[in-house]
């Protein structure tokens, strides 16, 4: 399995650094660097507003709302990203529905140019990481003590005290573990960028892309590629230091 | 003993006055969460009516009826050519992905030592690393050994992507088998492949049943790999929807997409199954 | 079914209430036939009614099920009762949410904030009521030094063991003077020798305070060693209320008998009585005196049907001359050697018949097999109030 890194790690050596230093001096490398960082930022600070609120109504539902709560985050888990772009398109699209719903409701005179922007891709983005966010707060929430939230209320503390005091911080492990997933994640997308964004919003794996189909310069999408495993090895390095459900050890 | 009477206050009913409360916040709840189910299942609800449209263009609501987006699909021998491609190379994968996952878990099951972890890890590092970065080192690989561009490569290549999955499904229906099962059956002469059939074989079938399924799932969904491997003949289904996506949204690619989606539904619904039958046996089992 | 003539209510028969605290404090706590049922469901909760008097130590004692734990929620206001009412210091508190009720709660698990210390998790209600930041802290670590773990204030709950764990728990329920104390089944998790340590200072605590405890437990050792007064409950219902002592030596029902303490339950039947004492008749034709309980009524079938408790410890084995208010016949089966009491087993009445005694055996002690006598005092068996529960 260690194999095909090899060659990209032999093939980005060949010539030495010069490939990395080539890959490096790229103009176009900082504007996709910036891309990838806000685009990956933004996806996973809206992942995790609504994934917070999805995973608090998944925890105190009944069983029967749970189940089907659970199946209607699960069932985007099993479609591939293609399906769901394409859908994405056809309703962002000039004359697609979201466009008729607004013009429809009244909220807006012409037509909204929601495709082929970042906002397009943000939308994707967030709509394929949900359910990865979801799963660990939900798991950091069921996790924390029934107890406690009655302790608090008998030592006098109103619902909303409760909330503040006692839930959000024993569910925080949870939204950190899914903050950091969601980001590295969000970082290797390549499809959604492509059909849904501009070509202003180009992405870190697009442009390996970039490299070794358009400008065919195999060496430096070789350099480039190692590059992005380190970050991302990085980044699932602190994801694995990070304590995540049931951080406190129960009492 | 009679019962006295008790001294009324409120008759009947609770006093719903915390219980009211909390039920409004659960309220509040689903109601905020509501539009997020909505958002999350909005591509799936328009996808099937798009593709059942009469027009040419894709139009959401589109203009009943006509199933001539399947059919345009079906005879059409390129994209079934695709198709069947796809499905070569998901079968390849994902019995592959079954060898390696089982024996992987089987060979880590109940050992200790040190560097387990970043044995495990290297196992799961397919599911991290961005696909593209795998696409590539993929490439390199098939191309020195003369094989880009056949649907092989591309099975072998996702074999390594949906391995992990299999070794995680794998892993956990070993959970629950101890150990020193395994010594007990040697210390009676149990040889090794037997130890397989009679000892492992049963305890991990659903396992390897379920990460089959969603390895085949993977495989088939699949684009960036198998668009890096790509040749005249090695064309993948979801490759073609991908290039032909970005000039010019159809009909046909709806109803292609509406068939992956009830595809993805199968194989939710499978593992929705077995997870209940591995629920209730063990309920069974416990009483 | 027996038919049944009196009832004798438990709680219209004044109660010897002995407090222990030196100087009580808390409001009242009245609980008034409470009944409770979920969504329409079958009752959990028949007819409560207790009060828990300002200092009073009152245990509600009961196998699982029997409703004890849903009466402290009611009280705590965590459930509501479908019929009834609480009232605190007079004041009816249906209506008051459990946030505003001032209890103190100790939980099964203690319920520690986990992500907050020692310090925090005390400091806690007295946030909760506004009190300023440096006056709380003061407070939290006086209460900390009475309970002994002042040098922890900075630990989390997880570092510390069960016994500190319980004693910061009791600690943050104390520290806003609550109007009384309640604890759910606080040492059931707890090793033995820990819980008669626990035991003893929660007594100890509350002597010093001087607060109320209502407290819930199945163990019946730790409820007669620690209440002024125990409710038995069984089955939605309170069986029995009173003392300790009371309750041992004058069961009313067989559950309450055989719930406390051991006891053998003999069936007979009634053949005379002066209104002090009564004569009975046994199966097997054997008479013996038991004198009548001088609390409450007891039923009266009327067939004359009457059920015997007799503790083993009450029972003595007759030599060939002794004679006692009543005696049976039997055959020694079993005897056992258990260092602080002897215990034989009598098959007698069809029934296998406990007697227990602190003298060890004698060596030329009874064979098994051979046949003897049991004796008792009339003021030593007990007839009991009711003979089903």
């Amino acid at each position: 399995m260690g194999v095909p890194f090899f060659f990209i790690l032999r093939l980005s050596l060949s010539d030495g650094l010069e490939h990395y230093r080539d890959v490096l001096a790229s103009p176009v490398l900082g504007r996709v660097v910036e891309n990838t960082l806000v685009i990956s930022a933004a996806t996973t600070l809206v992942t995790l507003v609504l994934a917070y609120i999805y995973a608090a109504a998944l925890w105190r539902a009944g069983p029967l709302l749970r189940s089907l709560l659970f199946g209607l985050v699960l069932l985007p888990f099993w479609t591939g990203v293609l399906v769901k772009n394409f859908a994405w398109a056809a309703l962002l699209q000039d004359n697609g529905a979201v466009n008729d719903l607004l013009r429809g409701l009244g909220l807006v005179e012409g037509r909204l140019s929601l495709l082929h922007n970042r906002l397009a891709v943000i939308i994707g983005m967030v709509h394929y990481v949900l359910p990865y966010a979801v799963f660990p707060i939900y798991a950091a929430m069921i996790a924390i003590d029934r107890q406690l939230e009655r302790a608090a209320r008998s030592l006098g503390a109103p619902i909303r005290k409760v909330i503040w005091h006692v839930t959000i911080p024993l569910s925080l492990p949870g939204v950190y573990a899914a903050a950091l997933l969601v980001f590295i994640i969000s970082t290797g997308f390549f499809i959604t960028p492509i059909i849904l964004g501009s070509p202003g919003d180009m992405m870190m794996a697009n442009m390996v892309d970039f490299y070794a189909h358009q400008i065919v310069d195999f060496d430096g999408a070789a350099a480039l590629s190692v590059l992005v495993i380190l970050v991302v090895s990085v980044l699932v390095f602190v994801y694995q230091r990070l304590p995540k459900e049931g951080q406190y050890g129960s009492v | 003993m009679a019962a006295s009477e008790p001294s009324i206050l409120v008759q009947g009913a609770p006093l719903p006055h915390v219980g009211r409360r909390e039920r409004a916040g659960r309220l509040l709840l689903l109601v905020a969460a509501l539009p997020i189910a909505i958002y999350l299942l909005l591509p799936t609800l328009v996808v099937v009516p798009m593709a059942l449209t009469k027009g040419q263009m894709i139009q959401f609501p589109p203009e009943w009826i006509s199933i001539h987006a399947f059919t345009d699909y079906f005879s059409d021998p390129q994209w079934i050519d695709s198709t069947i491609t796809s499905f070569k190379v998901a079968v390849l994968a994902t019995t592959i992905a079954c060898i390696v996952g089982l024996l992987a878990a089987i060979g880590l099951h109940g050992k200790a030592f040190p560097g387990r972890s970043a044995v495990v890890g290297v196992i799961l590092a397919p599911i991290v690393v961005p696909l593209v970065v795998l696409a590539l080192a993929d490439y390199l690989f098939f191309a020195k050994l003369q094989l880009a561009g056949d649907w092989v490569a591309i099975g072998f290549a996702h074999s390594l992507l949906v391995t992990p999955y299999v070794f995680i499904t794998v892993q956990s229906s070993l959970v629950g088998l101890n150990p020193s099962l395994i010594l007990a059956a040697r210390s009676l002469g149990a040889r090794p492949l037997s130890v397989l059939r009679h000892v492992y074989w049963p305890v991990t079938k659903p396992g390897i049943l379920a990460g089959a399924i969603f390895a085949f799932a993977v495989s088939f969904d699949e684009v960036v790999i198998a668009l890096f491997l790509q040749g005249p003949d090695a064309t993948t289904l979801p490759v073609r929807m991908f290039t032909s996506i970005q000039y010019d949204l159809t009909p046909k690619i709806a109803a292609i997409a509406s068939l992956l989606l009830g595809l993805a539904a199968i194989a939710l619904a499978a593992q929705g199954a077995l997870a209940f039958r591995g629920y209730a046996r063990r309920r069974l089992s416990a009483t | 079914m027996d038919s049944v003539t009196t009832a004798a209510d438990p709680n219209q028969v004044p109660r010897v209430t002995a407090i222990s605290a030196d100087r009580p404090a808390g409001r009242r706590v009245e609980v008034s036939g409470v009944w409770k049922a979920y969504d329409n469901g079958p009752y959990v909760l028949e007819d409560v009614s207790f009060t828990l008097e300002p200092g009073e130590f009152l245990t509600l004692l009961g196998p699982s099920g029997s409703g004890k734990t849903t009466t402290l929620m009611m009280v705590a206001g965590f459930e509501q009762p479908t019929r009834g009412e609480i009232r605190v210091g007079g004041r009816n508190v249906a209506r008051l949410p459990a946030e505003q009720r001032n209890f103190g709660i100790v939980f099964q698990g203690y319920a520690l904030f986990p992500h907050m210390t020692v310090l925090e998790n005390v400091e806690f209600p007295l946030r909760m009521r506004g009190l300023a930041r440096r006056e709380g802290r003061r407070r939290s670590m006086d209460m900390l030094e009475k309970v002994g773990l002042e040098q922890f204030f900075k630990r989390r709950p997880r570092e510390l063991s069960g016994g500190q764990q319980q004693r910061v728990a009791l600690a943050r329920a104390l520290v806003f003077e609550p109007d009384a104390l309640l604890l759910d089944e606080p040492l059931g998790s707890l090793d033995k020798r820990l819980r008669e340590t626990l035991q003893l200072e929660i007594k100890a605590i509350q002597r010093r305070v001087g607060i109320s405890i209502l407290f819930v437990t199945h163990d019946q050792d730790e409820a007669m060693m620690m209440s002024d007064n125990i409710a038995v409950m069984w089955n939605g219902r309170i069986v029995q209320l009173g003392s300790p002592i009371e309750i041992y030596q004058h069961p009313r029902t067989p559950f309450v008998a055989s719930f406390l303490g051991e006891t053998n339950l003999l069936a007979a039947t009634e053949c005379g009585t002066d209104g002090k004492v009564t004569q009975v008749r046994f199966a097997d034709g054997s008479l013996g005196l038991v004198r009548e309980p001088n609390r409450g009524g007891r039923v009266r079938t009327a067939e004359g049907d009457v059920v015997l408790s007799l503790r083993p410890e009450r029972i003595r084995l007759l030599g060939p001359c002794d004679s006692a208010d009543g005696v049976i016949s039997g055959i020694l089966v079993e005897r056992t050697f258990l260092g602080r009491q002897t215990r034989y087993v009598v098959e007698a009445l069809g029934q296998k018949l406990i007697v227990s005694t602190s003298e060890p055996p004698l060596p030329n002690e009874l064979s098994l097999g051979k046949p003897v006598r049991l004796g008792w005092a009339r003021g030593d068996a007990q007839l009991l109030a009711m003979i089903h529960d």
